[in-house]
C-alpha cells in the first residue's frame, strides 16, 4: 500500500502549497479521514450508454466505490465513493454564451481530475469557465464527505463536508463545511462554515451566514476527527440499505416504473413508493414510502422519506426531505435538510424555492406559503418569518435588503428570474417535459445503462492502486 | 531632479512619535500630540505613531485610519458586516449597513473612553515585507515600493536597525519642488 500512501502525501503537499497564502494546512483534516483498508475494499464502476461519449483514462489512482459516466480522465488521484457524472458535458459544436460572446465548442468536453482526493463527492454539470470550456478541471483539490463540485473547475482548493461550489471557478480557496458558493470566479478566499453566497457581479449578491452554534448540531468538522453531527448520523443510519444494491449484479426495480422514467439501479427504493412519469431517480438516492409526481426528480445522495412531491419538483444533489408535502414546481436546493415529524409535517406551497443549504427542522407543523424563497435555519414560524420572503416582494428590490443574517444587494427581479430559468433548465435536462418523442432528458436517456466494474491491486506494493486503464468505444 | 537617496528625505526615528508595546490608544494619541508640539520647532508633521517592542524594534504602526477604525462602535452585527465586506458587496451598501446597525445606546463619551483604553496591538498595522527600504536606496526605487503597496510610508533600515520613516508626503514634496525648479528654469531660459 506504499504507493497509495505516496499518492496521498503528494496530494496533501500540493494542496498545502496552493493554500499557503491562507496559512491552511489540510494534513490534520485529511490524514485519517478514510481508512486505507476501505480504499481496497470497493470496486469502481462506469456506465456505458449510446447517448454519452465514452472515454475513460485512469492512471495512478484509487477509485474505490466511485462511479463514472461520460468523458473523464483521472491521474495521481484518490476518489472514494465519488460520483463523476459527465452526462451534462458540452459536446463538439455546441455554442456557449458568455456576456456578448458566442463561443463554439471545438471538441467534446472532458472532466480532468489530477492530484486530487475526493471523498463521497459529486462532480456534475459542465465547466462554466469561458476560459476552459473543453476541460472541466479539478486539480490539487481535496473535497470531503458529500461535497458537490457542480460545474466548478477547481485548482488548489479544500472543500469541507457538505460544501457545494456551483457554477464557479475556484483557485486557492478553502470552502467551509456546509457552505454554498455560486459566484462565477473566486480566488484566495477562506469561506467560513455555513456561508451561503450567490453572486452575479453587478447584478445581484445574496449572502447568508449560519450561526455556528446552531450549525454545529448538524455538521461539525475539526482537524483530527471525521465530520460529525446530525447530517452524518442521518446518512450513516441508512448506509446498510445501499450495501445490497452494490453487492448484487442484476437488480430489478422493486416497484413499477413508467417507461418514461428512470430509476437508477444504484438507488434504494423502500416499500410503498410510487414513481410517476418522467421521473428521474439518480444513483445513491434513497426513497422510502413517498410519492414522486410527474416530472419530479431525486438527484444523487437525496433522501425522500414519507413525503409527497406533487410534480415537477427538483430535489437537488444531497437534499433530504422527510415527512413533508411539496406542491408543484417546488425547488429544494443542494444539501438542504427538511425534516418534519409524522404528526407535525412540513407543507411547502407550489413554486416555492428552498435555497441551497437550507435547514428546516420542525417539531410543530409548518406551512410555507406558495411562491416563497426560504433560506438559513428554520425551526418554527418565527424563524420562517425571519428567513423567508415572497418571490413577488423580492422581485421589487432594486438596491439593498437585509433580514436577520441575510444580506441582499442588487436586482431582486434578476435574482428571481435567474432561479426560475435555472429551475426550468434543470427540469428540461432531467426530461420532466418529455412528450413521448421530444424533450428527452436524463430520465429517458439514462434508462439503458450498462455498468462495468474495475478493481485495484489486492496486495503488494501497489495494493489499492488501480492499473492504468483506458476505456474507449 | 536631484539624485535623492532615501535617507535624504526620511524622518529620523528619534524624532518620530513612538510608544512601547502594551500602550493604550490614548497613550498613542498623547505621544502623537507631544510629537506635534515638537513639530513647531522642526520641519516634520506627524501622522502616525510607531509601536516599539522591548528591544526598541518597530512592531507596528498606528495611523490616523487605524484610530478611526478603533473608535468604530462594535457589536455582533457590525462585526458581521465587517466580515461580509469581502464578499463583493458595494461600499455604499456596507456604509448603509454600518449606519443602520450602529448601536443607539452608546454615547460618544463612552465610545471614546472605551477605545482609549484598548491596547495598540489590537488595531496597529504590522509592517509587511514591502514596507522596508534600505537608507541608501535611490528615491526612484522607494517610489516604486510606495506605489506598489500602496503605502503611506516606509520603514527605513540600516543593517538590522530601523533608523527612520520615509513618508509619502515628503517624497511628494520633493518631487513637486524639483518639478517647480525645472519649470522655472525652462521659463527663465525661454525669456
Amino acid at each position: 500500500m506504499k504507493e497509495l500512501e505516496k499518492v496521498l502525501d503528494r496530494i496533501i503537499q500540493r494542496v498545502n502549497i496552493n493554500l499557503r497564502e491562507l496559512g491552511y494546512d489540510v494534513k490534520p483534516f485529511v490524514s485519517n479521514l478514510v481508512a486505507p483498508g476501505q480504499m481496497v475494499k470497493f470496486y469502481a464502476f462506469y456506465g456505458i450508454t449510446p447517448h454519452h461519449p465514452l472515454n475513460f483514462q485512469f492512471k495512478r489512482t484509487n477509485l474505490a466505490g466511485s462511479y463514472f459516466l461520460g468523458k473523464c480522465q483521472v491521474t495521481n488521484s484518490l476518489l472514494y465513493k465519488s460520483d463523476i457524472r459527465g452526462d451534462e458535458l458540452k459536446k463538439k459544436d455546441d455554442i456557449f454564451r458568455f456576456q456578448d460572446f458566442e463561443i463554439q465548442i471545438h471538441k467534446d468536453e472532458e472532466i480532468d481530475i489530477e492530484d486530487s482526493f475526493l471523498i463521497k463527492t459529486l462532480v456534475h454539470n459542465y465547466s462554466h469557465d469561458p476560459e476552459t470550456l473543453e476541460k472541466f478541471f479539478i486539480k490539487d483539490t481535496i473535497s470531503t464527505h458529500y461535497a458537490n463540485i457542480h460545474g466548478s473547475p477547481s485548482d488548489g482548493c479544500f472543500l469541507g463536508p457538505f460544501a457545494t461550489v456551483d457554477l464557479t471557478t475556484m483557485r486557492d480557496c478553502v470552502i467551509g463545511a456546509y457552505s454554498y458558493v455560486q459566484a462565477g470566479e473566486i480566488n484566495h478566499l477562506h469561506i467560513d462554515p455555513g456561508t451561503v453566497w450567490v453572486r452575479s457581479p453587478d447584478v445581484f449578491n445574496f449572502f447568508y451566514q449560519y450561526p455556528s452554534d446552531k450549525l454545529n448540531k448538524y455538521i461539525y468538522f475539526q482537524a483530527g476527527s471525521p465530520p460529525q453531527g446530525l447530517f452524518i448520523d442521518f446518512v450513516e443510519d441508512r448506509k446498510e440499505a445501499f450495501q445490497r444494491v452494490f453487492d448484487v449484479v442484476n437488480m430489478e426495480p422493486s416497484i413499477p416504473v413508467p417507461k418514461n422514467s428512470s430509476l437508477d439501479r444504484f438507488s434504494v427504493i423502500k416499500p410503498h413508493t410510487q414513481i410517476s412519469e418522467n421521473v428521474l431517480v439518480a444513483q445513491r438516492a434513497y426513497i422510502q414510502n413517498s410519492f414522486l409526481g410527474k416530472g419530479a426528480n431525486a438527484q444523487e445522495n437525496c433522501y425522500i422519506i414519507n413525503s409527497k412531491l406533487e410534480g415537477y419538483n427538483i430535489t437537488a444533489h444531497g437534499a433530504k426531505i422527510i415527512e413533508a408535502d411539496l406542491g408543484k414546481n417546488t425547488f429544494v436546493g443542494f444539501n438542504s435538510f427538511l425534516r418534519g415529524m409524522p404528526d407535525n409535517r412540513i407543507a411547502i406551497g407550489k413554486e416555492s424555492v428552498i435555497m441551497p443549504h437550507t435547514i428546516i427542522d420542525v417539531k410543530k407543523p409548518l406551512s410555507i406559503p406558495e411562491g416563497r424563497l426560504v433560506w438559513g435555519i428554520v425551526t418554527n414560524e418565527e424563524d420562517l418569518e425571519e428567513n423567508s420572503i415572497s418571490l413577488n416582494d423580492l422581485s421589487k428590490i432594486v438596491s439593498y435588503y437585509s433580514k436577520g443574517n441575510m444580506y441582499f444587494e442588487g436586482s431582486g427581479k434578476r435574482f428571481v428570474s435567474a432561479f426560475k430559468d435555472r429551475i426550468q433548465h434543470i427540469l428540461e435536462a432531467n426530461g420532466a417535459f418529455f412528450s413521448g418523442e421530444q424533450k428527452k432528458g436524463h430520465a429517458q436517456k439514462n434508462q439503458n445503462i450498462s455498468f462495468n466494474t474495475i478493481q485495484p491491486y489486492p496486495l503488494g506494493e501497489l495494493e489499492g492502486l488501480y492499473p492504468t486503464i483506458m476505456i474507449r468505444p | 531632479m536631484e539624485n535623492f537617496i532615501v535617507k535624504d528625505l526620511m524622518v529620523p526615528l528619534s524624532e518620530y512619535a513612538t510608544v512601547p508595546e502594551g500602550s493604550t490608544l490614548f497613550e498613542a494619541i498623547m505621544a502623537l500630540e507631544k510629537a506635534q508640539e515638537q513639530f513647531q520647532m522642526t520641519q516634520y508633521h506627524h501622522r502616525a505613531v510607531l509601536v516599539l517592542d522591548k528591544q526598541n524594534r518597530v512592531i507596528g504602526k498606528v495611523s490616523q485610519l487605524n484610530v478611526l477604525l478603533a473608535i468604530e462602535p462594535q457589536n455582533e452585527q457590525t462585526k458581521k458586516i465587517n466580515d461580509i465586506s469581502k464578499f463583493g458587496f458595494s461600499d455604499p451598501f456596507i456604509t448603509y449597513l454600518k449606519k443602520h446597525y450602529r448601536p443607539d445606546d452608546v454615547s460618544i463619551e463612552d465610545l471614546y473612553m472605551k477605545a482609549g483604553k484598548r491596547p495598540v496591538e489590537e488595531f496597529m498595522q504590522k509592517p509587511s515585507a514591502g514596507e522596508y527600504v534600505e537608507e541608501n536606496t535611490p528615491l526612484e526605487t522607494a517610489i516604486y515600493q510606495l506605489v506598489l503597496g500602496p503605502h503611506l510610508s516606509l520603514l527605513v533600515t540600516s543593517g538590522d536597525d530601523i533608523v527612520g520613516i520615509l513618508r509619502l508626503s515628503d517624497v511628494f514634496a520633493a518631487i513637486f519642488h524639483t518639478m517647480k525648479q525645472i519649470q522655472t528654469k525652462k521659463l527663465h531660459n525661454q525669456g
